[in-house]
């Protein structure tokens, strides 16, 4: 029987797929992809996984639904327990939690990302939301999934950040272990375009999307990047996958961070 | 760090706002769409108290009407918006961008260690990361410092003492006892850091029912507490009510232009008192955000 899925249940199943079984995984806010992936990996294939909750940091919850912002009470339902905001950070900074997802507005090839500003501080063009924890944590949390769904933009996948809020695996002071880091920096970056991973510290086209091309990449990229000698295009996800991301996200807030033009790309298996 | 010894420190919100003076360092309690301290905020820019320097961790519409009322010098925030759901903050972003307010982004748990060098009495803490990053640029206080055991180099920060720490909790007592439900996010740590709490409490009730649901902020870090009903909203302030979506969309839709933040400023905060506030928002609307706990149903649909 075929089945039907959109570009937004795609990209959550790619970033479920880079949770591992029984890790500690955590991710912040703003990131409603990040959420219903991390559930998705839960009861799926990572059960053992140790869940951290968004702003709640809230142990393990099934929430009913993913709400529109990431420090709500419906998120803690049904949580074997209700981290301290001290313990949360203190477990990601001493080096015991394995995974975190971390976005940015712009993203290098080494995989610093920028939340801060677009153009100069202070006074820049465009002011962002700011990094959270992330200056802190993207240093020793093990391995970091990056992610966006802003590729396309051109804007994105830059040569050089305009300000480094998180750090990736160069930056202008020098390489992580130059500066004294113990996580393991980015692994993954998921786009709504393609896949990439960092087998020397720098971007490498992984696996596309089946509807992109690697001239789809390469117009939307603003840097040089090697391609894997086994490019392929991701994994079809099951059907299973699919309902459990329509279930997990009764309301669509995944689908918030995607352009219009985005959600009009659908697969059929 | 003083201690607050009064036996009653039950105020009206006027006086209670009094209490924060123009220029003071300014801890905000809650985080993101909870437990916002915005009867204390409004009153805060009815009072027309500013030239404040603000700090927190992620913060959204509280930051973002001091910014718009020009209350703000200094925000020392680590993230300022509403998420994915309605973006960026518009009167912060326009401030920081006009260079009005100086944006000395920090990060969380920077935040969380200077909170603690100042609890400690300790006249620095390392943070684990920072080096390599633009945010120490923003930070000339900062500084680094070698380990004496392994020598590794940390960045080095300063205790973070703010005059004063706004919290609002669902209950508290006249002695100033709070109960506040998790996440606390930096509120345990903004008042034993701060000089003095100064709180709004939904409902003011007998000692016995806060120790009954646990005293999160003891009496004697508070000095001042204010009854304000629905004192969070459009935040949450669980277990009474969730946050407000839409009425947080129609500020962001307002807010797109210095004249529209202005318009809600006299609508909903310089026009009127709390009381006032309360009707314009209406009754029924404030009931129905006390409703998610009729069933997770019900829950769901107040953020469709």
């Amino acid at each position: 029987m075929s089945y039907r899925f959109g570009l937004d249940e795609l990209f959550v199943v790619e970033l479920a797929r880079t949770v591992r079984d029984a890790e500690v995984v955590f991710h912040g806010f703003g990131s409603p992809c990040a959420t219903v992936a991390m559930h998705l990996a839960k009861r799926t294939h990572a059960p053992h996984a140790l869940l951290i909750e968004g702003a709640t940091y809230a142990v393990n919850p099934s929430p009913a639904f993913i709400p529109p912002t990431s420090n709500d009470h419906s998120l803690k339902r049904g949580a074997a327990y209700s981290m301290r905001f001290e313990e949360a950070f203190d477990m990601s900074v001493r080096g015991d939690v394995d995974h975190m997802f971390l976005s940015g507005l712009q993203i290098d090839p080494y995989g610093n990302t920028n939340v801060t500003a677009v153009g100069r501080m202070p006074a820049p063009k465009v002011k962002l939301g700011g990094g959270g924890g992330g200056c802190n944590m993207s240093a020793t949390i093990r391995r970091l999934t990056l992610w966006t769904t802003n590729h396309r933009s051109g804007r994105c996948l830059v040569e050089r950040c305009d300000f480094i809020t998180d750090i990736g695996h160069l930056t202008p002071e020098g390489t992580r272990s130059e500066l004294g880091y113990t996580g393991g920096g980015p692994e993954v970056l998921v786009t709504e375009l393609a896949v990439f991973d960092y087998p020397d510290g720098r971007a490498r086209l992984r696996k596309l999307f089946p509807d992109v091309t690697l001239g789809d990449v390469t117009a939307a990229t603003g840097f040089e990047f090697a391609v894997a000698a086994d490019l392929a295009p991701v994994d079809t996800p099951s059907r299973h996958q699919i309902e459990l991301v329509r279930a997990i996200d009764p309301l669509s807030v995944r689908r918030r961070e995607f352009g219009p033009a985005e959600l009009e790309r659908t697969f059929r298996q | 760090m003083a201690v607050h010894l009064a036996p009653d420190k039950l105020a009206d919100l006027e006086t209670a706002v009094a209490m924060v003076r123009p220029g003071s360092m300014v801890a905000l309690g809650g985080g993101l769409s909870a437990r916002l301290p915005m009867a204390l905020v409004r009153g805060l820019i009815r009072a027309g108290i500013g030239d404040l320097h603000v700090v927190g961790s992620a913060h959204s519409l509280d930051v973002d009407l001091l910014a718009a009322a020009g209350a703000i010098s200094v925000c020392e925030e680590s993230y300022v918006g509403y998420e994915q759901d309605h973006g960026l903050a518009p009167a912060f972003r326009r401030a920081a961008e006009e260079g009005s307010l100086e944006a000395r982004e920090s990060c969380c748990d920077t935040i969380l260690t200077q909170l603690r060098a100042a609890e400690m009495g300790l006249s620095f803490l390392p943070v684990h990361g920072v080096k390599g990053t633009d945010i120490e640029g923003l930070h000339p206080e900062y500084s680094r410092v070698a380990c004496p055991f392994t020598g590794h180099e940390y960045v080095a920060v300063p205790p973070l003492a703010p005059d004063v720490a706004l919290v609002h909790a669902p209950i508290g007592d006249r002695a100033g006892n709070l109960h506040i439900e998790q996440p606390y996010v930096l509120d345990e740590r903004f008042a034993v850091a701060s000089t003095m709490v100064v709180a709004t409490v939904d409902r003011i009730v007998s000692t016995d029912e806060v120790a009954r649901a646990g005293i999160v902020i003891p009496y004697y870090r508070v000095a001042a507490v204010a009854e304000a009903p629905f004192g969070a909203h459009p935040s949450s302030c669980y277990p009474g009510y969730a946050y407000d979506r839409d009425h947080l969309a129609t500020w962001v839709a307002e807010a797109r232009t210095a004249e529209g933040a202005e318009g809600y400023l006299r609508r909903y905060v310089t026009g009127v008192d709390e009381d006032g506030y309360r009707r314009l928002i209406g009754a029924d609307r404030l009931e129905h955000l006390t409703g998610y706990r009729d069933s997770g149903g019900a829950w769901m649909e107040m953020f469709r």
